[in-house]
């Protein structure tokens, strides 16, 4: 006993001299020319966002349009006010040529083109703008703003009652979401994030015509949050868009990426030259150097996490919702930086971890205040700390568990190939991938394991899919998800036995151990997919989509169907798994080719039960 | 063995080839571009009503105001009005289905207060409420006209309403200069990975005692890294052209790029070579890219403006000369790096 408490308190004490070790000689690269650059860099980077920010964000389109108006029509104003238009002489000659729309004695001519009624699109846009801004200087306020709108939103189920405010109070945020249309796309890029946190900000700010009864002005966290106008003028008014989980995704998510640059290098320097040979024969464990390695990063993220949750006025709950991001982030550079086998590898691998992580992240959260979908994101738990609105155990372990068991999957994968064999030779991904997954595998049962572990990532997928597939009309998005779903699920259940095929099982391809491995694989997959159970807790059975989804991992609408189907998709993921399985043997197009038939099978069972059930 | 230049710059392909990550950069170039069309197809759109004609709202309309409100949600083409005697009917349809949003409208002190109920908790939500918000500005505006005596000025009358759809100015204003600039970002970050990697690996010497200058080193990195962006922008603007987003003087749009990634591309070489640590170059090499094209944003002759109004053809007579001083930027820093490189001293 006391000895496991001894090795126990030795390996910590290794990782904390790794994690010293780490720190210090990061820290030693940062020479002083470096700092200095560096510090040039930050100081520029912080007075461009402010001056965004003072100017109220760029204008991206600026001079795209051009209209024909004469300096004395009442127009001209409309169109200098607009930085998407450009005012030129009322040529109707040049229609087409170098005007889009002329206005002549309150007369519109448009030239026959897209682009001309795009131009009209816009113009319409500024004259009412124009309109609303002449309106809010008039004296008499009633009869500028003779209507007054609260708009409400209820639930449709007969015994509920109505419950007021979608939106977060911010009266005038209306503005802020609708005008944004493109600053949010340009943010996906991550490149006009502060842009359109300023924008949103001045909007918010600026907003004070607020007179309906809960005209009360939106604090500085409910304009970043703008869940949408509840109430004033009719143009006030605007659908429960969250434009804050877009700013916020940004602010947290900046700083991430940012991160895993030295964190991906510093791993692939191990591997360069061979470095990484005298930490290797040292005697601590790999997960030891790893642990070490890492931590001091996750405590920076966190550290920076923190920082952010406190300057939005975030609470422990943000940055608990924030913190398994970090970590599945670090967990994904890992293995890339693992598996790279040059720099420039390793950067287009941590672009693709971001991208992906970013967009996962991301795309779930517009949905914040509309449906369940975005509890896909922890994001969303952010949101609603922001919000007040409280967070549950269940909502938690949902948004937040898949990537948790993730990253624990990442890294085991990568400590796995955390040896000399691996590290120092110079083979493509996939191979590396498929050594990472042998690595795993030292008896048929570890086949079962390795399935029960890709369900987070099944899990990722598959609510991504739905989040995308989300806003398709259900008679399109249903059959193009249940072929997604049995597309993961197969590839997930049979991307190791092809590993295994190539390494441990290499002399033992014959149909039985092909279709012993694919049947272990299934049931491993079957009893993991019991734990993703846990939707049932947050309501997205309740959707078309999610019920889709997740129709196989038995959340079944009534116990006897439940208990007949319990079996069901045991049977049906060793089957399919088995003839993905046969195909492994042989090469990888053989596999591929197996692949469709399995594919095939699972689509068509998942639609017979989603159309029984549903 | 010819060029030596050349040499280093078919290397360096070579290895992009080998390791097949241009295809992996290809194709984060396509998810990024998806992801924001996605956006933008499937949830801006939503603001417009127009773009989602498929849709017919029954609006249940009650109060004492709802004659008026009635007349003019009839005249919309995307909502059909039911008149209820009382809140308590309006409120029963509502839950049971037969409409899908309820306007309470009634006259106090001068104007009209009107309670719109909405569904909560789906996607229609924002389709409803975008055009409950047309129905009352139109019904605001009617409100207003009766109202005209008391006030100072008179509102404009709208343009008319266009058959536009609110992808054109995305396609022209985001999506392309993204697909434009994208390429020249990670070319910059390539040649940083590409120079930072030579000092890691000690290959840098090797490369010295071969008859050929650091310059030349430098100039072969810097061009294979150069000529990737444009192909790739060419690329994308075949792929928006055959999808019928047609591109105006892709010419002049491919030299920019070039000029612009050669730009990029020589910065990320002179990072590398005064910082050359990777963690320290990547990081400084991001905070100037992200710096450079965030202020330029707030330059009325931005890059990305440039872009759109060239694609779109809103330029003037002028746009060669804009044209000609995006090159002689990016050749201006070029042969700047290239007279400093000798000065740098790869001595460590």
């Amino acid at each position: 006993m006391s000895g496991r408490v001894d090795r126990l308190r030795d390996a910590l004490r290794a990782v904390a001299r790794i994690a010293r070790w780490e720190t210090s000689r990061s820290a030693g690269v940062v020479d002083r020319q470096t700092a200095v650059l560096g510090l040039v860099a930050l100081l520029l980077a912080g007075a461009v966002g402010g001056a965004a920010m003072v100017t109220g964000g760029v204008a991206l389109d600026r001079d795209v349009y051009r209209i024909g108006v004469a300096d004395d029509s009442p127009y001209h104003e409309v169109v200098t006010e607009s930085p998407a238009l450009a005012a030129r002489p009322p040529d109707l000659d040049r229609l087409g040529r170098g005007v889009e729309v002329v206005v002549r004695q309150d007369r519109f001519y448009v030239a026959d083109s897209q682009k001309a009624r795009a131009a009209l699109s816009t113009f319409r846009d500024a004259a009412r703008r124009h309109n609303l801004a002449q309106m809010r200087d008039e004296r008499n306020e009633s009869a500028a703003f003779p209507v007054v709108v609260t708009l409400r939103y209820a639930e449709r189920t007969p015994d509920e009652g109505v419950t007021s405010g979608g939106g977060a109070g911010a009266t005038n945020g209306g503005d802020g979401a609708g005008g944004t249309a493109t600053d949010e796309s340009d943010g996906a890029a991550g490149t006009g994030s502060s842009e359109g946190g300023g924008a949103g900000g001045v909007d918010a700010a600026g907003g004070s015509t607020g007179d309906g009864p809960l005209g009360v002005p939106g604090l500085g966290a409910g304009g970043l949050l703008g869940g949408g106008g509840t109430s004033g003028s009719p143009a006030d008014i605007a659908p429960p868009f969250p434009f804050g989980a877009l700013v916020l995704a940004f602010v947290f998510f900046i700083p991430m990426n940012f991160v895993i640059q030295p964190y991906g290098s510093s791993i692939l320097n191990e591997r360069i030259n061979r470095r990484g040979e005298l930490l290797l024969v040292a005697p601590v464990s790999p997960t030891a150097i790893v642990a070490g390695k890492t931590l001091p990063y996750l405590a920076l993220l966190i550290g920076v996490t923190t920082v952010v949750a406190l300057a939005i006025g975030g609470g422990p709950v943000s940055v608990a919702a924030v913190a398994p991001i970090a970590i599945l982030y670090l967990a994904a550079t890992f293995v890339g930086g693992m598996f790279a086998r040059s720099f420039k590898e390793l950067t287009f691998v941590t672009v693709s971890i971001s991208v992906f992580l970013t967009s996962y992240a991301f795309v779930p959260a517009i949905f914040t205040n509309v449906t369940p979908i975005a509890l896909i994101s922890p994001l969303t738990l952010v949101v609603q700390d922001l919000q007040g609105t409280g967070v549950t155990a269940a909502e938690y372990a949902f948004s937040t568990g898949p990537f948790y068991v993730g990253s624990a999957v990442c890294f085991l994968l990568g400590v796995g190939v955390y040896r000399e064999e691996d590290m120092f030779t110079q083979r493509p991904v996939p191979l590396k991938f498929l050594d990472a997954l042998n690595s795993r595998i030292e008896s048929p049962r570890s086949v079962a394991v390795l399935s029960a572990l890709s369900i987070p990532f099944v899990f990722i997928a598959e609510l991504l899919a739905i989040a995308v597939l989300f806003v398709l009309p259900v008679e399109v998005s249903i059959p193009l998800l249940l072929v997604a779903v049995a597309t993961v699920e197969e590839v997930a259940k049979s991307v190791h036995l092809y590993a295994g095929f190539r390494g441990p099982f290499a002399g033992r391809r014959g149909w039985k151990m092909a279709l012993a491995l694919g049947a272990l694989s299934g049931l491993g997959f079957f009893l993991g997919e019991k734990l993703t159970a846990i939707v049932q807790f947050v309501g997205l059975p309740d959707l078309t989509l999610g019920r889709a989804a997740f129709s196989s991992a038995g959340v079944a609408a009534t116990p006897t169907v439940g208990l007949l189907l319990l079996l069901a998709p045991l049977v049906l993921h060793a089957t399919t798994t088995s003839i993905a399985s046969l195909g492994a043997t042989r090469d990888r197009t053989s596999y591929l080719a197996a692949l469709v038939p399995a594919i095939a099978v699972h689509a068509a069972y998942n639609l017979a039960v989603v159309s029984t059930l549903g | 063995m010819g060029e030596p230049r050349l040499t280093i710059a078919r290397r360096e392909l070579a290895t992009l080839r080998s390791e097949k990550t241009i295809v992996l950069a290809l194709l984060i170039q396509l998810f990024i571009a998806a992801f924001s069309s996605f956006l933008v197809v499937g949830l801006v759109s939503l603001y417009d009503p127009g773009s989602v004609e498929g849709y017919e709202t029954t609006v249940g309309v009650t109060g004492d105001a709802s004659d008026d409100l009635l007349r003019v949600v009839d005249e919309q083409a995307s909502m059909e009005g039911v008149a209820y005697d009382s809140q308590a009917t309006a409120r029963t349809a509502f839950r049971n289905g037969e409409v899908d949003a309820v306007l309470l409208a009634d006259r106090r002190a001068g104007r009209v207060f009107v309670t719109a109920t909405a569904p909560d908790g789906n996607v229609r939500t924002t389709i409803i409420v975008v055009q409950l918000r047309e129905t009352l500005s139109t019904f605001e505006r009617v409100e207003r006209d009766q109202r005209s005596s008391s006030l100072a000025a008179t509102p404009l009358d709208l343009p008319p309403r266009s058959g536009s759809t609110p992808y054109y100015g995305f396609s022209y204003t985001v999506l392309l200069p993204l697909l434009c600039f994208l390429p020249v970002f990670i070319s910059g970050s390539i040649t940083v990975d590409s120079v930072t990697e030579e000092f890691e690996r000690g290959t840098l010497e090797l490369l010295r005692v071969a008859p050929v200058s650091t310059v030349d080193i430098v100039d072969g990195k810097v061009w294979a890294a150069a000529v990737l962006a444009p192909a790739q922008a060419g690329l994308w603007l075949l792929l928006l052209d055959f999808n019928g987003t047609p591109v105006r003087h892709p010419l002049a749009l491919l030299l920019v790029v070039a000029a612009l990634s050669l730009l990029v591309v020589t910065l990320g070489a002179t990072i590398a070579l005064l910082a050359p640590d990777r963690r320290a170059a990547q990081f400084l090499y991001s905070v100037s890219v992200l710096v450079a094209f965030g202020g330029t944003t707030l330059l009325p002759l931005n890059p990305v403006n440039t872009v759109a109004r060239l694609a779109v053809d809103s330029v003037g007579p002028t746009y060669p000369l804009l044209v000609v001083g995006y090159v002689a930027l990016g050749v201006g820093a070029y042969f700047l790096l290239r007279r400093a490189v000798p000065r740098i001293g790869l001595v460590d």
